[in-house]
């Protein structure tokens, strides 16, 4: 620490407020020697999970997620396209994360935010490695029509935690997703079929629907993530900007609904885990995905 | 085709001056200094607003002693119909030109010299009078964010097809190929900071189209009005507490 104690001095004479700008780590460091953040949360509680479903009429499926205040606006838009010649039978799907410059006072317009491309692959990369979604069941006409699924998430306010409420915005979405009803018309090419006009296309129907009725996707192994700081011995579970922007050390932990890891990822920071820490970390993760699994689960059936 | 059936009513099934369902709230941002949300009918769009705050590209600074006021508007991928769209094209470029200039004229720039604001836009959903609704935003996340200004600026478009002229187009009826005339205006000072048209009119339709406009903005403004007040409210309360 080898800061004088005269900031000890100055703490009895200032304002909280002021105190937590120019002492940030003392401020915290007092709160966490009482198992406490300042938000009055525990070490490893989470903040207040909410999850809605269908908000962006345009989109095939859609999501918002808000982990305290971080909020994630999921959409996906599905287009025909031609599967690849290596995986004739299987669709794509294609994620982008964006940070608009609404979210935080410190995106500039012009210049993409340092976070955006990273959490951009990691998410990529989750989704498709937990296999949470079937590419098979992208498939309308092997060799010739699958879907392809643009999946696009906002950060709409960022205030930490970011690939957490990204994760669970994208899944949410992929929940709510209906696939649309197409036909093959007579010239080879797939067509929308539209909810009017029933005579022009009953025929279509009749003869050529690739998929009769509006489905939604079947998802296993549905991933759930929790991020941590580390900090000396202390595990804060869910970090705000704050936080994160004082403590550099953060762990994500991604886990499946079968308990399985998907993902780990430290990257760099100051503290050096023990093994224990990490275990400590994925035990964290265990419990958050019970309630992530549960909040899900409730959306779902509304 | 029919936009207006014989009976009066357009194809949502409203009347000719008929506004969509408007719903504003402010705050919705957190991290922003001030942020709103707009709706009107599906036009959803978010704006939040940065500032006064320490000037960031020095070379953009025109005036030394008003304020810097940039705005950016962008649309999400999955706000409009099929095709996605590319993240910056030459419309979203117009539109944030224009809808900073319309700012601009109402912001008390010479009250915070030194400074910039920045205002941005993100369109989530789109159906119509985007460039209104941003405007709206902008404004409630102006007042949320206490920058001062002259009046509130407030934006509505409206139309002329099959010979009637229709208040707050959506997107159908705007790529009808009739008229569209988007009218911003300063509700108490009764002036005029937006006015932008396309297509052809004959002069008297135009007064027409355009006293309609105007019609749709003052009722907006007495919307924003009132949810303003109903915030200041709140805070009110929570002060007291």
């Amino acid at each position: 620490m080898g800061l004088p104690d005269s900031s000890q001095d100055l703490s009895t004479e200032m304002e909280v407020d002021a105190f937590r700008r120019i002492f940030p780590l003392r401020f915290f460091e007092r709160h966490l020697s009482e198992s406490l953040r300042p938000d009055a949360r525990p070490l490893g509680k989470a903040r207040d999970t909410i999850v809605n479903p269908g908000l962006v009429s345009t989109a095939d499926g859609s999501a918002l997620a808000k982990i305290g205040s971080t909020t994630m606006l999921a959409a996906i838009r599905m287009e025909v396209m031609t599967p690849s010649t290596d995986s004739p039978d299987e669709g794509c799907i294609a994620l982008e994360f964006h940070m608009p410059p609404i979210c935080s006072p410190t995106v500039r317009p012009g210049r993409p935010a340092d976070a955006a491309p990273v959490i951009s692959k990691r998410l990529s990369d989750t989704i498709l490695s937990s296999g949470m979604v079937d590419l098979k069941e992208l498939c309308l006409v092997s060799g010739k029509a699958a879907w392809m699924g643009y999946l696009d998430i906002y950060c709409l306010n960022a205030d930490g935690a970011l690939f957490d409420a990204a994760l669970l915005s994208a899944v949410a979405a992929f929940s709510n997703l209906e696939i649309p009803v197409v036909a093959l018309n007579d010239n080879g090419r797939i067509v929308a079929i539209s909810g009017g006009k029933d005579e022009d296309n009953a025929s279509i129907i009749e003869k050529k629907a690739v998929n009769k009725e509006k489905r939604k996707l079947t998802l296993k192994n549905i991933p759930f993530s929790l991020t941590c700081i580390l900090h000396k011995n202390y595990i804060l579970a869910d970090p705000t900007t704050e936080e994160e922007s004082i403590m550099d050390t953060l762990v994500t932990v991604v886990l499946d609904a079968s308990d399985q890891m998907v993902s780990l990822y430290k990257s760099g920071g100051t503290v050096l885990a023990y093994s224990s820490a990490v275990k400590s970390c994925v035990e964290l993760a265990r419990k958050r995905a019970k309630e992530l699994k549960q909040i899900l689960g409730e959306m779902d059936i509304d | 085709m029919e936009y207006v059936n014989p009976e009066g009513l357009r194809l949502d099934g409203r009347r000719f001056n008929e506004m969509r369902q408007i719903v504003a709230e402010v705050g919705v941002v957190s991290k922003a200094d001030g942020s709103a949300v707009f709706e009107m009918g599906n036009t959803k769009v978010i704006a939040a607003v940065y500032g006064p705050r320490e000037i960031q590209n020095k070379s953009l600074q025109k005036k030394d002693d008003h304020a810097l006021v940039l705005c950016e508007y962008s649309m999400a991928q999955f706000s409009t119909g099929d095709r996605r769209r590319q993240k910056f094209d030459r419309r979203s470029t117009e539109l944030s030109l224009v809808i900073r200039q319309t700012m601009e004229a109402c912001i008390l720039t010479e009250l915070l010299p030194h400074s910039q604001i920045d205002i941005f836009l993100q369109v989530l959903q789109a159906d119509g009078g985007t460039r209104s609704a941003c405007i709206n935003a902008a404004t409630l996340a102006l007042a949320d964010a206490g920058i001062p200004m002259r009046d509130l600026a407030v934006s509505c478009s409206a139309g002329y097809l099959n010979s009637t002229p229709l208040l707050d187009l959506n997107y159908v009826e705007d790529s009808a190929g009739g008229a569209d005339v988007t009218v911003g205006i300063l509700p108490k000072l009764d002036k005029v900071t937006l006015l932008q048209m396309d297509a052809k009119l004959p002069m008297e339709t135009f007064k027409t189209v355009f006293a309609l406009a105007s019609e749709g903005c003052k009722a907006i403004a007495e919307r924003i009005r009132e949810v303003l007040q109903e915030n200041t409210k709140q805070l009110e309360y929570r002060r007291a507490a």
